[in-house]
C-alpha cells in the first residue's frame, strides 16, 4: 500500500513535469524565439488555455502528498521554509503575468508582464532543479525528518548542475510544444530551437548522469530508466523530420523516463538523508498515514485522476488546433 | 512576538484576502453559466455579450483567486507543520479531493470557456460554463468540509503515536457542521453575486449606458439577491447557530456577549462587551429571543462565558463584533433586496434612481458580511485549531522562527497590495468598456485565436 502511494505521488509529479514543463519551457524560450508582439501573443495563447490545469497537477499532488504522507509534507514544507515561500511567490508571479498581460492593450504593460513571466518561470525551473538535485544527493535531517542544514548547503555544485539540466530539458520540451501549437514563422523558429537546444541537453545529460554515480549509489532500475531516457534523447535527434506531435511525444517520454530514474533512485525514501551511508531519512513507511487512511485517500485520488485524464484529454483535443499567427 | 502569533496573522491576512475572490467566483459562476447556456440555446447576440462580459470579470477574479489560493495550501506545511503532521491524514484528504475533483474541473473548463470564443458561444462553451460552475461550488464544498472538521472533528481515529487518522471519509464530508456551513457559505456567495450583478446593472442604468442589457442584470440580480438574502438567514444561518450552540457553546456565548448563564436569555442587538466588568455596555436587549434562537424554547438555559475556564474563551470582543456586523448587514440586505424586488414587481425599479444608487453603493457590503462571518467562525474557535483535540498554540512549525514568518508576511502584504490595486483597476476598466464595448474592442483587437 505504501508502495502504491509512492507510485501515485511519482505519477502525478511526473505529469506535472510533462505538462507544466512545457508552459515553463515556452516561457523560457519565448523571448528568444518570438520576434515580435504578434508572435509573443501567439506563444502565450499556445499555453493560455492549459497552464492552469497543468499547475493543478502540482496543487493536487501537494494535496495528495499531504493526505498520504503528512509527516513528509510537514517536514519538507517547514524544513525548507524560505525556498518554499520563494517558489510560491514565483508561481504567483508566473500565473498573474500570464493572466493579466492581455487584459490591457498597452505595450509597456505587456513588456512588463512578459519580463515577469520569463523571470519567474526560469527561476522556478532552477528552484525545482535544485530541489531535485538535493533530493537525489540527500539532506541532513533530524529524527523527525526536519532539515538541519543551511540555505548554502542546498546550493551545492551537484544541485546546480541538475538545475541547469532541468532548464535545458524543459526549454527543449517547450520548443517542441510550441512547434506543435503554432504555425507560420514562429513554428519554424520553434523547430530550429529544438535543434539548437538538443546538443546542450545531450552534454548536460551526460554530465548529470556521470555526476550522479559519484553522489549516489544507483540501482539497476534507475540505470534502466536512464538508458531508455538516453535512447529517447537520441531518437529526438534521429527523427528530427517526424511530425510535430511525435517530437513532442518523444520529448515527453524523455522527461518521464528521467523522472522514473529519479523515483527509482529515491525509493523507498521521500526525504533521503545525507550522507547516504547514514541510511536514515523519511521513508514511505515511517511518514505515511495509517493503512486505512491510505486506502481511502488512494481510492478517491485514483478514481478522480482517471476521470480528470479522460475529460482533460477530450477538452485538450477540442482545443488542439494550431494558434494562427497573424503576420 | 511569538511565532504562533506571527503564523496566525499571516494565515488570517492571506485567507481573508483569498476569500474575497472565491466569494465572487462562487457567486458569479451560476450567472456565467446561465448567460452562456441561454446564449447558446437562443443564439442571441445580446445574451452572448452578457456571457462574454461576466466571463471576463469572472476570469480576473479567478486568476487572483488561484494565485492567492496556492499560498493557503502551502501554509499548512510551511507554517503549521505540527498541525499537518498530527492531523494531515484527515485534513489532507478533502484537500486532495479538492485538487483532484474541483480545481481540475474548474481550470480545464475555464480554459475552454475563455479561449475558444466566437461571437455566440458554441456547445463546448455551454458545457464549460456549467462545469466551471460545478467546479467552483465543489471546491467550496471540500474546503468548507475541511474547516468544518476542524470545528467539529468526527470520523477520525487516534493512532498509537497520537496522530489523527481518517476513520470514515463519508462521516467527515457529510457531518452536520459541514452541511450547514457549506449551504450558508453558498448562500453568502450568492447574495454577493446577486448584489454585484444588480449593482453593475444599476450603474449602467444610472449612467445611461447599455440600457437593455443592464435591465437584465438588475432584474436577475435582484431576484437572486432577495431569494438568497432570505436563505442566508433561514434556514442556513439558523442551522449554523444551532450547530454552534450544540458543539461550541463557548463560542456562542462570546458571539452573543453573554457573560452569565441565563434562563430565558435575551438577544443583545447592540452593546459593547466589557471584559473587566463582565457585562455589555449600553445594551439593547430583546427578551428571551436568544434562548429561542439557540434551543427553540423561550425559557431555555443558555450557558454564559463564566461557566467556562477563561483559558477556553475565544477573544470575546472580536468574535462578538464580527458576529454582530454579519447579522446586522444580513438584516439590511433583506430589506434592500425586498424593496428592490417590490419595485421590480411594480415595474418601477428601472426608473427609481435612488434605489439604483443604493444598489450600486451596496456592492461592497456583502463582502464585509462574508469576512465578518468567517472571523466569527475562526476567531470564535480559538484557542483550538482542531476543536477539543489540538490547541493552536502547539500547531506551528517547530523549525520556523518568528523572523522568517514576519519577513514573508511583509512580502505577502506588499504583493497583495499590488494585486488588489491591479484587480480593482482591471475590473473597473472592464465595467467601463461594458458588454457592448467589449464586442467592439474584440473585433478590432490583435487577435490570434485558433
Ligand atoms: C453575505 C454574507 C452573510 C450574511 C448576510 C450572514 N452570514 Fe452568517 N456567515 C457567513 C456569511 C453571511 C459566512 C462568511 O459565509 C460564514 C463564515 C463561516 C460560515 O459557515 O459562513 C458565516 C458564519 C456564521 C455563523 C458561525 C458559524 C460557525 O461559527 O461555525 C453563524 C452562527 C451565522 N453565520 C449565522 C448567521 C445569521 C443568523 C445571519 C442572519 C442575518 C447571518 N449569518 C448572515
Ligand atoms: C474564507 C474563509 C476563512 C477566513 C476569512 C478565515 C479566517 C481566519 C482567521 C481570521 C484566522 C485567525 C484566527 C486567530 O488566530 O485568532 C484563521 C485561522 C485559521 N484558519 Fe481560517 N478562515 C477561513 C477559512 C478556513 C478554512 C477553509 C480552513 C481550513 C481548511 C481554515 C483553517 C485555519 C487555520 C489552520 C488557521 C490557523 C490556526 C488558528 O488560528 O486557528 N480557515 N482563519
Ligand atoms: C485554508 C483554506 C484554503 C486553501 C488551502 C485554499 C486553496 C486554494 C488553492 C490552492 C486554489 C488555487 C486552485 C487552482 O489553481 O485552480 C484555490 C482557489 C479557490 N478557492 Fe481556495 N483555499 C482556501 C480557502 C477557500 C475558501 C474558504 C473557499 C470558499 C469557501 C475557497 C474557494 C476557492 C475557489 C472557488 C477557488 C477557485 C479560484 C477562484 O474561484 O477564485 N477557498 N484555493
Amino acid at each position: 500500500m505504501n508502495v502504491a502511494a509512492f507510485v501515485v505521488i511519482a505519477v502525478i509529479l511526473t505529469a506535472y513535469v510533462l505538462l507544466d514543463g512545457y508552459d515553463l519551457g515556452v516561457a523560457a524560450i519565448a523571448p528568444f524565439v518570438a520576434r515580435n508582439e504578434r508572435q509573443r501573443l501567439a506563444a502565450m495563447q499556445a499555453i493560455g488555455p492549459f497552464w492552469n490545469g497543468n499547475e493543478v497537477c502540482l496543487i493536487a499532488g501537494g494535496g495528495i502528498l499531504f493526505a498520504l504522507f503528512p509527516r513528509a509534507y510537514a517536514a519538507s514544507f517547514s524544513g525548507f521554509y524560505l525556498p518554499f515561500i520563494v517558489v510560491l511567490w514565483l508561481l504567483m508571479g508566473r500565473g498573474i503575468s500570464l493572466e493579466l498581460r492581455d487584459h490591457y492593450p498597452n505595450r509597456m504593460w505587456r513588456q512588463f508582464w512578459d519580463a515577469i513571466f520569463f523571470l519567474s518561470s526560469a527561476l522556478l525551473v532552477v528552484f525545482f532543479g535544485v530541489a531535485l538535485g538535493n533530493l537525489i544527493r540527500g539532506l541532513p535531517l533530524d529524527a523527525q525528518g526536519y532539515f538541519l542544514g543551511t540555505f548554502a548547503f542546498l546550493l551545492n555544485w551537484y544541485a546546480l548542475l541538475v538545475a541547469v539540466f532541468a532548464l535545458g530539458a524543459l526549454a527543449l520540451h517547450g520548443a517542441a510544444f510550441l512547434a506543435l501549437r503554432v504555425d507560420g514563422e514562429l513554428n519554424q523558429r520553434a523547430k530550429m530551437a529544438v535543434r539548437r537546444i538538443w546538443p546542450v541537453v545531450l552534454v548536460l545529460f551526460v554530465l548529470v548522469t556521470v555526476a550522479t554515480f559519484f553522489t549516489h549509489p544507483v540501482g539497476a532500475v534507475a540505470v534502466a530508466f536512464g538508458v531508455l531516457a538516453f535512447a529517447a534523447l537520441l531518437a529526438l535527434r534521429a527523427l528530427a523530420r517526424a511530425p510535430e506531435a511525435a517530437i513532442f511525444g518523444i520529448s515527453s517520454a524523455f522527461l518521464a523516463l528521467q523522472m522514473g530514474a529519479v523515483a527509482a533512485t529515491l525509493f523507498p525514501y521521500l526525504l533521503p538523508a545525507f550522507p547516504q551511508s547514514a541510511g536514515a531519512g523519511l521513508s514511505i513507511y515511517d511518514a505515511s498515514s495509517s493503512p486505512a487512511a491510505l486506502v481511502s485517500a488512494l481510492g478517491v485520488s485514483i478514481a478522480g485522476l482517471v476521470a480528470v485524464a479522460v475529460y482533460g484529454t477530450i477538452v485538450w483535443r477540442m482545443l488542439a488546433g494550431k494558434v494562427h499567427v497573424a503576420e | 512576538m511569538d511565532v504562533v502569533l506571527a503564523d496566525r496573522l499571516q494565515f488570517a491576512f492571506t485567507i481573508m484576502f483569498h476569500y474575497l475572490f472565491p466569494i465572487t467566483t462562487m457567486g458569479l459562476a451560476p450567472f456565467v453559466a446561465w448567460f452562456t447556456v441561454r446564449a447558446y440555446r437562443t443564439q442571441d447576440e445580446e445574451r452572448a455579450r452578457a456571457a462574454a462580459f461576466w466571463t471576463k470579470i469572472f476570469t480576473i477574479n479567478f486568476a487572483i483567486g488561484v494565485v492567492t489560493g496556492i499560498p493557503m495550501e502551502f501554509q499548512f506545511g510551511t507554517n503549521w507543520a505540527a498541525f499537518s503532521a498530527k492531523a494531515g491524514a484527515v485534513v489532507g484528504q478533502p484537500l486532495a479531493m479538492e485538487g483532484v475533483y474541483a480545481f481540475f474541473l474548474e481550470s480545464i473548463f475555464l480554459g475552454a470557456l475563455f479561449y475558444n470564443r466566437g461571437r455566440i458561444p458554441n456547445k463546448l462553451q455551454a458545457v464549460a460554463g456549467v462545469m466551471v460552475w460545478l467546479g467552483s461550488w465543489l471546491s467550496g464544498f471540500f474546503i468548507v468540509a475541511t474547516d468544518a472538521w476542524m470545528q467539529h472533528p468526527v470520523g477520525y481515529v487516534v493512532a498509537s503515536d497520537g496522530s489523527l487518522q481518517m476513520g470514515n471519509l463519508a462521516a467527515v464530508l457529510l457531518s452536520p457542521f459541514a452541511w450547514w456551513q457549506y449551504t450558508h457559505v453558498l448562500a453568502g456567495a450568492l447574495v454577493t453575486g446577486g448584489f454585484v450583478v444588480a449593482g453593475v446593472g444599476a450603474y449602467y442604468l444610472l449612467a445611461g449606458r447599455e440600457e437593455a442589457i443592464a435591465r437584465r442584470f438588475v432584474h436577475l440580480g435582484t431576484i437572486v439577491a432577495i431569494v438568497f438574502s432570505m436563505l442566508v438567514i433561514f434556514p442556513t444561518g439558523d442551522g449554523n447557530s444551532k450547530n454552534v450552540t450544540q458543539y461550541q457553546p463557548v463560542k456562542l456565548a462570546a458571539m452573543e456577549g453573554l457573560f452569565e448563564s441565563t434562563k430565558g436569555a435575551p438577544l443583545a442587538i447592540i452593546g459593547m462587551p466589557d471584559l473587566q466588568n463582565k457585562s455589555l455596555i449600553d445594551p439593547v436587549f430583546v427578551p428571551n429571543i436568544l434562548s429561542f434562537l439557540a434551543y427553540g424554547n423561550f425559557d431555555a438555559n443558555v450557558k454564559g462565558l463564566s461557566a467556562y475556564a477563561t483559558e477556553l474563551w475565544p477573544p470575546v470582543e472580536l468574535t462578538y463584533y464580527a458576529y454582530h456586523v454579519m447579522v446586522g448587514l444580513g438584516t439590511i440586505f433583506v430589506t434592500i433586496a425586498a424593496v428592490a424586488a417590490l419595485l421590480l414587481w411594480r415595474k418601477r425599479l428601472f426608473q427609481t434612481r435612488w434605489m439604483l444608487w443604493l444598489m450600486m453603493l451596496a456592492m461592497p457590503f456583502p463582502y464585509i458580511a462574508n469576512e465578518a462571518g468567517w472571523t466569527t467562525t475562526e476567531v470564535g474557535r480559538q484557542p483550538w485549531i482542531v476543536y477539543g483535540l489540538m490547541k493552536t498554540a502547539s500547531a506551528a512549525s517547530p523549525t520556523v522562527v518568528t523572523g522568517e514568518t514576519i519577513f514573508t508576511l511583509i512580502g505577502f502584504v506588499g504583493m497583495y497590495f499590488i494585486l488588489g490595486v491591479l484587480f480593482i483597476y482591471l475590473v473597473l476598466r472592464e465595467i467601463g468598456i461594458g458588454p457592448s464595448g467589449e464586442a467592439q474592442v474584440r473585433e478590432g483587437s490583435v487577435e490570434a485565436v485558433s
